[in-house]
């Protein structure tokens, strides 16, 4: 059967336990839910299908299940990942500090051009703040990578880091078929980043 | 309207006619076409819990139909639960409520059951979460 998406990328989340990485991916809420027999097994993962400059793209996002807790995540859990999302809480300045921890165990363990993203979560709770926004930007900057803060109990900018991320992934596979694929002729590439400055703070319900 | 026209109404070509989407939030998890009808008897595990205290006695229901979908990634939104006796629960992306199906590990095949579902575009009517 033909599929019907052209990219199939799988994320992870990583970071201390308790900086709500499960909320971003998953919505237990404190009511009647919790007594649900789905909450009682647990969620291993989910697909979400997005759609970036036309191209549909399947995500497949995992969680890492309380590894965490062991302070390292294994080689296994980091096979065929091409995104990681690093969270911290920002009313955590120890969680904030660790995610130099995590980079250097992505370093270890995942494959070397995986794309990387911060996330400073918990950004309802303004007046708990430990860890400015400043110095969440400055770190991501150090490592090269992109930052947001996100609300994942007030939906805010979490549908928009996965969209971010899959879209920084597309744009480097796209360059590698190109140059795996050189185009005839006098072909130019498509600037394809057109998507977020319209809508940087924006959300709808996709995720 | 009775239980098997219901049913039979959904059905176009040996597949769903439309969408098939959360009961709860309406989110969307299949598109139209994509899983095929298949009558089969399964004791899916009811939403709702009685007894939340002894994980051993798991309350079932018996369904009868279901769409089945032999990729995973033929779905739009879905999660999928922990493995429990080589089976994997299939739950709603967005609002967890579930289980509406079930993954099957050794076939890789996915089966919706459509009584845990709603089809078509316009939003589910106001549904509690007694199920």
């Amino acid at each position: 059967m033909a599929k019907t998406y052209d990219y199939l990328f799988k994320l992870l989340l990583i970071g201390d336990s308790g900086v709500g990485k499960t909320c971003i991916l998953f919505r237990f809420s404190e009511d009647a839910f919790n007594t649900t027999f789905i909450s009682t097994i647990g969620i291993d993962f989910k697909i979400r299908t997005i759609e970036l400059d036309g191209k549909k793209i399947k995500l497949q996002i995992w969680d890492t299940a309380g590894q965490e807790r062991f302070r390292t995540i294994t080689t296994a859990y980091y096979r065929g990942a091409m995104g990681i999302m690093l969270v911290y809480d920002i009313t955590q300045e120890k969680s904030f500090e660790n995610i130099k921890n995590w980079i250097r165990n992505i370093e270890e363990n995942a494959s070397a051009d995986v794309e990387k993203m911060l996330l400073g979560n918990k950004c309802e709770l303004n007046e708990k703040r430990q860890v400015s926004r400043e110095r969440g930007e400055q770190l991501a900057v150090e490592y090269g990578i992109k930052f947001m803060e996100t609300s994942a109990k007030a939906s805010i900018n979490v549908e928009e880091a996965f969209l971010t991320l899959a879209s920084d992934i597309k744009a480097k596979m796209e360059k590698r078929m190109e140059a795996n694929n050189p185009p005839k002729g006098g072909h130019q590439l498509k600037q394809n980043d057109h998507r977020k400055a319209e809508s940087w703070l924006s959300r709808c319900s996709l995720l | 309207m009775s239980q098997e026209s219901s049913v039979t109404s959904e059905i176009l070509n040996e597949k769903n006619k439309q969408e098939v989407r959360c009961r709860f939030c309406n989110s969307l998890m299949l598109k139209e076409q994509e899983g095929t009808y298949e009558s089969k008897q399964f004791d899916l595990p009811l939403t709702h819990q009685k007894n939340t205290k002894d994980i051993n006695t798991i309350e079932t229901e018996s369904l009868s139909d279901f769409w089945v979908i032999n990729d995973m990634f033929t779905f739009e939104n879905i999660g999928f639960s922990n493995t429990v006796d080589k089976r994997k629960f299939l739950i709603c992306a967005d609002c967890d409520m579930g289980p509406v199906g079930y993954h099957d590990i050794d076939t890789k095949k996915c089966y919706v059951a459509l009584k845990r579902v709603h089809h078509g575009k316009e939003p589910a009517k106001t549904l509690t979460n007694n199920s």
